[in-house]
């Protein structure tokens, strides 16, 4: 199963982050940010999958051999979009080239639904973010990876995703965006 | 309530910068109750990412979801279905399991799908969500005209649960098979395969039905991910090795290697380069020569830039390689060392700040925070890992198969001293070596170690190279002393072998006064009790090399040399004997009073003028040396007097019993014993200062002496007896034993390698094979081994307190007996790994089970302060029910087990599906309560087992009920039924 999907940006502040097993935060905060070392050293033409970062390694050496442990997350794969990379963190039991594909389709996904995606859009509608990920993966399993049904998903919830393309990002909002997003301003600074 | 919902929003994007927001837990649950969707929508998103397993209101969320679950609206619906597996506990999942369940059959598919994974999270905490809902997947897993997506969902879930109980999956291959081969999907085949790989090993026939469309997609399909996971498939499945009776399994392999081989071959292709290089890792265990013809493209790989795939065809090289490769394998290895050295070396001079993995949690700037934090660890981590790796791997490589696929010692042993040179040390001495041991310089010191460890190995097995070796070992303690600069501190593990190596084989140095200066600097240097331990055995051993020649006359200038060099001994040693670690001080104050004992024969002994022949004091000639040589005419290196074959008439063996008293007492008066003890003492690096046993303590002595004197017979004859490779062996076994348990000093001794450290079970097995020119002596030992395993039981038996050595020490006498006599390389050889591996996954079961506690219950600290002791309370009921739930599933599956050996599983099924429904449904609380008692108590009866485990269930039960009660009660109202 998938344990965590996490996004972040070339400078390793997330923008998304799911965890599909309960973890304390600052664990999170460290799992985050050991990835993002590891992520951020890749030279570009290697491949999508990351040696376990130290907070899940010292499990994972004494998993491979053993089939019995597919409990364990044993693989870490990512792809680099522009500013953003995105991260799966996976048990065995998913195929590598397949959580690749995935990734894929959830950035086309929200290529639509924000209509040419960028790190601004995941920014403010990050809660859409939430909501096309739920599309694909509920609790850690893989529900959906048609890209017309995740994205068909999403619309059917409401406007709110519809609304932020690039100009509109004003006004215009779904009621409780508007205010999100005007919060959110205050913080991009950081 | 606008309002709320937008700061909540904001908390939860804050929270993913690390901010706790478990305090506002209940306003989330306001917002969650909110009749408008979008946010409701917030709500549920901040449960999602904030609620644990320990909040509170959890409990009072529970009819929330129970009413938006059935609710008229697809959208609010899927609400609670997607967060319920964030938040599940076995309470929730009781409750809300009767009004999940009718949404497996709601008309929108999407709502169906997700239901499926849900009623899944949900059955890992309440397993008993299955028998409800089990019947009801399957329906739908069955049902062709069902939506493919749900299918497919399905298919995913059921790959999940399939690996935890394969055999309760069998009886749907076929429809498995059938949507295989016939639905076209990808990503759902790729699960398929996952899911037949696991199942193909209960169930031989279906290889055969798999096969022919598995080679087929492997043949034709155009999707990678599809091609990568039926090879995968295959391998794992077993498929390889179960083939030999059906179809050719080598034609598979062959077309699979040669699919994987393309796979590689792709330009610019990464990630199928690192996903065939996985595959390849796993048919080299089966094939390996298939995979060696494949040499080139993965030696390719090796020095690809991209960390993991180097890793990953590291692992890979280990697996194939041969006699015929080895040289040029690691040649490449050791030239990638070398290059990428300076690199390093360059990056981590920018950075020496220390890691600190928490910086960025807390405070306002996460930027800055994870900049600092990037650059210290990434630059000297990633590719000091890498290196140790290399390093263990060329060392693996080298040693594995008895040093089979060596065949230039010389060699090696420039190999290793490249080693040496390139372990990645600076690390270490930036860090400093006593004060912060990192985690870092840990696995530093180990590599060195390790290569140190080898050094000493082939000094040891390999008399031919000893020369050779120690030569080397001398080289490496100069260069340390003469280049301040040089990468080794003090501290270094391979510097501990090293000095070993020129003390036991002092005689051997090309410059002993070179290398005494060395060793002397580098005692003056050092701090570490470990390291002074060793060299200061090896100071006087090699001095009395130097003066402790009797031959030479004793001229005023070998008096004033002799002098000078004892000088500058005791002045390096006089300080150590307030040196905080015992055994230092102890062996520092031995050492240097006997030094001053001998200075003063010295000083006192009239030197030989033109006439009179006068003799060098006894005390340096004699005895001395006689503490490390132990016999004085042979010479000092420690395997020259093994070497002489025993007569046949003396046998050694049978003695002992009857003549114990005679022997202790002869043995006990024999002055010579005194010497030989040291000898060993010094050999093993035993911590107690040689003298101390058979002058210093005579009372201890003659109380424990039925055991001493006995283990020093033992040693006596096992070293006579034994070839001295064995021996060598043993020895290293007994060094490394001795390493981990420094206060045991005689009476382990005998019971030879208990705990030998893994690594070097493999390396000391390899024993026999390495000692070219005693093959022939071998035969001499057959008989005798095996009468000494068969004594070992009763020496061990004796010892209680260390029964878990003392297995290890059975094992390694089995293996004596059971390869010496057939002089079986390959058993041998076998033994070792499986015996790694064996024990290896039982350390990593631990861990990784703790892992997994940990990741599940590591948030029960992250509380507010006011909370923290009912937290505390609510933590442990919920771990009393875990317990519970987890010996509820264990029962239930051995019960399962019984049953369906028994076949009659589809009936057991049925008739708890009844008993299950009324937990489910019934409104009154009470009788809740005691039907899934009855059922609790009923169940340890039928099994036999469950006695042990009853006991805990009866403890906490209480508990339980006190809960479920509590949960009932709020819940009466809202339950349909």
């Amino acid at each position: 199963m998938i344990n965590a999907v996490l996004v972040f940006n070339n400078a390793g502040q997330p923008r998304l982050t799911k965890f599909y097993t309960q973890l304390e935060t600052s664990v999170q905060q460290r799992l985050i940010s050991e990835i993002f070392n590891l992520v951020s050293h890749r030279p570009s033409g290697s491949c999508n999958f990351l040696p376990l970062p130290p907070l899940l390694a010292s499990s994972s050496t004494s998993t491979v051999p053993s089939s019995e442990h597919n409990d364990v997350p044993s693989l870490v794969t990512y792809r680099h979009y522009a500013t953003l990379y995105f991260i799966i963190i996976s048990t065995s039991t998913e195929s590598p080239l397949a959580l690749i594909d995935l990734i894929q389709v959830y950035v086309e996904a929200l290529d639509r639904l924000f209509e040419n995606v960028c790190e601004l859009d995941l920014i403010f509608n990050f809660e859409t973010l939430h909501a096309a990920l739920a599309e694909m993966v509920v609790g850690g399993v893989v529900v959906e990876t048609q890209l017309d049904k995740v994205v068909e998903g999403v619309k059917s919830q409401g406007r709110v995703a519809k609304r932020p393309v690039n100009e509109g990002r004003g006004g215009g909002l779904g009621m409780g965006m508007g205010m999100g997003m005007g919060g959110n301003f205050g913080w991009t600074g950081r | 309530m606008d309002l709320k919902a937008t700061a909540l929003l904001k908390l939860v994007y804050l929270e993913m910068f690390g901010h706790d927001m478990s305090w506002a837990s209940f306003h989330v649950l306001e917002v969650m109750s909110s009749a408008k969707y979008l946010q409701k929508r917030v709500g549920y998103l901040g449960a999602v990412q904030s609620f644990r397993q320990d909040t509170e209101v959890l409990m009072l969320a529970t009819n929330l979801l129970k009413k938006d679950l059935t609710s008229t609206s697809i959208t609010t619906m899927s609400l609670p279905i997607i967060t319920l597996p964030h938040v599940i506990t076995p309470s929730l999942a009781l409750s809300v399991l009767s009004d999940l369940l009718p949404r497996l059959t709601h008309s929108h598919p999407a709502i169906r799908k997700k239901t499926i994974v849900t009623l899944y999270r949900l059955a890992l905490v309440y397993p008993e969500t299955l028998r409800p809902a089990w019947p009801k997947i399957k329906e739908r897993l069955m049902d062709e005209g069902e939506d493919p997506s749900v299918t497919a969902a399905i298919v995913n879930v059921v790959c999940e649960l399939g690996w935890r109980r394969p055999q309760d999956f069998l009886p749907l291959a076929p429809r498995l098979f059938e949507l295989l081969v016939d639905s076209g999907n990808n990503w759902m085949a790729i699960k398929l395969i996952k899911l037949f790989a696991t199942l193909t090993p209960l169930e031989p026939r279906l290889v055969r039905k798999l096969l022919p469309p598995l080679t087929n997609i492997i043949k034709t399909t155009p999707a990678m991910s599809l091609l990568y996971e039926c090879i995968n498939g295959i391998i794992q499945g077993g498929i390889l090795d179960s083939t030999d009776d059906s179809i050719g399994g080598e034609e598979i392999a062959t077309l699979c290697v040669s699919k994987l081989r393309g796979m590689v071959m792709v330009e610019g292709d990464a990630n199928l380069k690192y996903v065939a290089l996985l595959a390849f890792n796993k048919i080299v265990l089966t094939h390996p020569y298939l995979v060696a013809q494949q040499e080139d493209v993965i030696m390719e790989c090796i020095d690809s830039p991209d960390i993991s795939i180097r890793l990953r065809a590291l692992d890979l090289v280990v697996g194939m390689v041969n006699s015929d490769n080895l040289m040029s394998i690691v040649g490449r290895l050791m030239r990638q060392l070398k290059n990428s050295r300076s690199a390093t070396a360059e990056e981590l001079n920018h950075q020496p700040a220390p890691i600190e993995p928490t910086a960025d949690s807390d405070d306002e700037s996460p930027e800055v925070a994870i900049k600092t934090d990037k650059g210290a660890a990434e630059a000297p981590l990633l590719p000091d890992d890498y290196k140790i790796d290399v390093i263990n791997k060329i060392l693996d490589m080298c040693s594995s198969n008895n040093y089979g696929n060596l065949v230039d010692f010389d060699w090696y042993i420039d190999i290793l001293i490249q080693l040496v040179r390139s372990a990645p040390i600076p690390n270490s001495s930036s860090l400093s070596d006593d004060s912060n041991m990192g985690r870092n310089e840990t696995s530093n010191l180990d590599v060195s170690e390790r290569i140190g460890d080898e050094l000493r190995l082939v000094a040891v097995k390999v008399k031919a190279l000893r020369l050779q070796a120690t030569r080397a070992a001398e080289s490496i303690l100069i260069s340390t002393y003469n280049d301040t600069s040089s990468q080794l501190t003090s501290g270094s593990g391979v510097l501990r072998a090293v000095a070993w190596m020129v003390g036991e084989y002092a005689s051997s140095l090309a410059s002993p006064d070179g290398t005494l200066t060395a060793l002397l600097q580098l005692t003056k240097a050092s701090t570490s009790a470990e390291g002074l331990n060793i060299y200061l055995q090896a100071l006087p051993k090699i001095l009395s090399l130097i003066a402790g020649d009797e031959h030479i006359a004793w001229t005023p200038e070998r008096k004033t040399m002799v002098a000078l060099l004892m000088a500058r001994i005791i002045h390096a040693l006089e300080p150590l004997a307030v040196h905080p670690d015992l055994e230092v001080q102890e062996r520092a104050v031995e050492f240097s009073e006997l030094l001053k004992l001998a200075a003063e024969a010295a000083s006192g002994q009239e030197t030989s003028r033109d006439g009179d022949q006068q003799d060098a004091p006894l005390l340096l000639t004699q005895a001395i040396p006689f503490l490390f040589a132990g016999q004085e005419l042979n010479s000092v290196a420690a395997g020259a007097q093994k070497n002489v074959p025993i007569p046949q008439g003396l046998d050694l063996d049978q003695p002992i019993n009857p003549n114990l008293n005679n022997l202790l007492r002869a043995v006990e008066s024999a002055s010579f014993d005194k010497p030989e003890q040291d000898e060993f003492e010094v050999y093993y690096h035993q911590q107690q200062p040689p003298i101390a046993i058979s002058s210093n303590e005579p009372a201890v002595n003659r109380l424990g002496a039925r055991e001493e004197p006995v283990h020093s017979y033992q040693q006596g004859s096992e070293e006579s007896y034994l070839d001295p490779d064995i021996v060598a062996r043993r020895r290293a076994e007994r060094m490394e034993r001795n390493k981990d348990d420094p206060f045991y000093i005689a009476p382990t001794e005998d019971r030879s390698g208990r705990s030998t450290p893994l690594h070097n079970i493999l390396q000391s097995n390899n024993g026999p094979d390495l000692d070219i020119d005693s093959i022939p002596i071998m035969q001499l030992d057959l008989g005798k081994t095996s009468p000494l395993s068969q004594l070992s039981p009763k020496k061990i038996s004796s010892h209680k307190p260390l029964q878990r050595i003392q297995v290890a020490a059975d094992e390694t006498l089995a293996t004596s007996g059971t390869s010496t006599p057939r002089y079986d390389d390959s058993e041998n050889s076998l033994d070792g790994p499986q015996r790694q591996k064996h024990k290896g996954k039982s350390l990593l079961q631990v861990d990784s089970s703790h892992i997994g506690a940990f990741s599940l219950e590591g948030d029960s600290s992250s509380g507010p302060l006011d909370y923290e002791r009912q937290k505390r309370e609510d933590a442990e009921m919920a771990k009393a029910m875990q317990e519970v739930e987890r010996l509820r599933l264990e029962m239930q599956r051995a019960n399962e087990r019984i049953q369906a050996a028994q076949g009659v599983e589809g009936t057991v099924v049925k008739k708890k599906k009844k008993k299950a429904k009324p937990v489910g449904t019934e409104a009154d609380s009470g009788e809740a309560v005691t039907v899934v008692k009855k059922k609790k108590k009923a169940k340890p009866a039928v099994m036999d087992e469950g006695e042990a485990a009853s006991e805990p269930v009866e403890v906490v039960k209480p508990k339980k009920k006190k809960k479920k009660a509590k949960i009932d009660e709020g819940e009466q109202q809202s339950i349909v039924d």
